[in-house]
């Protein structure tokens, strides 16, 4: 049926696709979208490693320890991008939802979401990072108080990932648990 | 995730003798477990023998098994306190095994921590010995005293926040391995096909993938560094937290 309505056309269009077809299809979108979250973890070690050369400078004596300290902040501030990773990882190679009963749209329109939600790994990444930077720094002016500086930063850090840990949970539950079908 | 391209193969099936809901039940077995029976021989193994014949002054073998088991005990001193020495044992397990795991794929075998059952069954000891040895030496009314702090109205938020821990432990140690194993695939795959290109345009019709090692260096970044990264960082973090709850 003709609509003026570009929306609806928009839609029309959409749904005179193969079923499978639009379900992958979204599912490339998604998988693309999750990855913008390496944004986060890209800027957040970037500041770590900055701080981290600065801390070897300013103190060449406890630059083993600092170097430890930026090691470990950076691989926790990563956790961002490879969680991003894991949903783009599912969409593309292990998809849950190519085989599911229900609405095409609204399994395709899921296959979007998971993958829009892992955006939010952008946050804790530069956070992360900034923490791992500053407890470089620390570690390199007092090399001597590194086991206390790494265990503030951990616990700061954790507290930081709660909000890319939210994304994750909404990302495989629209994946896997998928609440909408059964709405409709 | 095992009905994927990436997911591990099935190795073989045990039939049992039990019958549920009129079927027979049948356990497959999977590459993650048999690989986790081999590195668990090969672990119990080097135990078995570097701790034979032990002398008082060391020589050979026992110079570096006695320096790994100082290594272990000074790095639970240095991260947990002196009093808690006693996490050592669980500490140096968690640390070999997940680092020799981590760093199976340069020997062909599938690596069992690209298996989020194993990463979350570790993940889950470590948030079974938070909340236990927290109970256990803060007292239970003060250790349920601290989901109300700052403020009680966070109760929830704190509730989350520790569901988060395991989550996030036993997913990032999965994503990382998983994304090499992945990738290094990829990467053989597709030095195989440009092999078989060149092999072709100068006319031999039999490939020898010789561009394949080109993934060399590869491998010491996915599996080597990552791998033993992401071990160390999963053994500091179960230390960290323990002890954290612990005081």
């Amino acid at each position: 049926m003709e609509s003026t309505n570009f929306i609806m056309m928009f839609l029309d269009w959409l749904m005179s696709f193969d079923r499978k077809a639009l379900i992958l299809a979204a599912s490339a979108i998604g998988a693309g979208l999750a990855m913008i979250a390496g944004i986060g973890p890209g800027i957040g070690q970037g500041f770590a490693a900055g701080k981290g050369a600065e801390a070897v400078a300013r103190n060449p004596k406890g630059s083993k320890q600092s170097t430890m300290v930026m090691l470990l902040g950076a691989a926790v501030a990563e956790t961002s991008g490879i969680l991003a990773l894991v949903v783009a990882l599912i969409l593309l190679f292990g998809n849950p939802l190519v085989n599911l009963e229900g609405s095409a749209i609204i399994i395709a329109f899921s296959a979007l979401g998971a993958g829009f939600s892992m955006i939010a790994g952008i946050g804790p990444g530069i956070g992360q990072g900034y923490a791992a930077g500053k407890g470089t720094e620390a570690v390199g002016k007092r090399p001597k108080l590194q086991s206390a500086i790494v265990r503030t930063m951990f616990l700061g850090q954790a507290v930081a990932q709660t909000t890319g840990i939210y994304a994750l949970i909404i990302s495989l539950a629209l994946m896997f648990a998928n609440p909408l079908i059964g709405m409709l | 995730m095992g009905a994927g391209g990436f997911g591990p193969k099935i190795l073989f099936k045990i039939t049992t003798p039990f019958f549920s809901a009129g079927e027979q039940v049948i356990i497959p077995v999977t590459e993650t477990v048999v690989n986790t029976w081999i590195i668990m021989a090969v672990l119990i193994l080097f135990a078995v023998m570097a701790t034979r014949n032990l002398k008082k002054v060391p020589k050979g073998a026992q110079i570096v098994t006695e320096a790994l088991v100082d290594g272990i005990n000074g790095l639970t001193k240095q991260t947990m306190g002196e009093d808690k020495v006693g996490f050592a044992p669980y500490v140096g397990t968690l640390l070999l095994f997940v680092g020799i795991s981590n760093i199976a794929g340069l020997f062909n075998v599938r690596p069992p921590t690209a298996d989020v059952n194993t990463t979350m069954g570790l993940a889950l000891m470590t948030f079974a010995m938070i909340h236990g040895f927290g109970i256990k030496s803060k007292g239970l009314g003060s250790y349920l005293k601290g989901f109300l702090e700052p403020m009680p109205f966070l109760l929830p938020l704190n509730i989350m926040g520790e569901l988060a821990t395991p989550i996030s432990l036993s997913f990032r140690l999965f994503g990382n391995i998983v994304g090499g194993v992945i990738v290094m695939n990829l990467l053989y795959g597709a030095l195989y096909s440009l092999s078989g290109a060149v092999f072709g345009l100068v006319g031999i019709s039999a490939v020898v993938p010789v561009f394949q090692v080109i993934a060399a260096p590869l491998h010491v970044y996915f599996d080597l560094f990552a791998g033993l990264l992401q071990s160390f960082i999963f053994a500091m973090l179960t230390m960290v937290f323990v002890s954290i709850a612990m005081d």
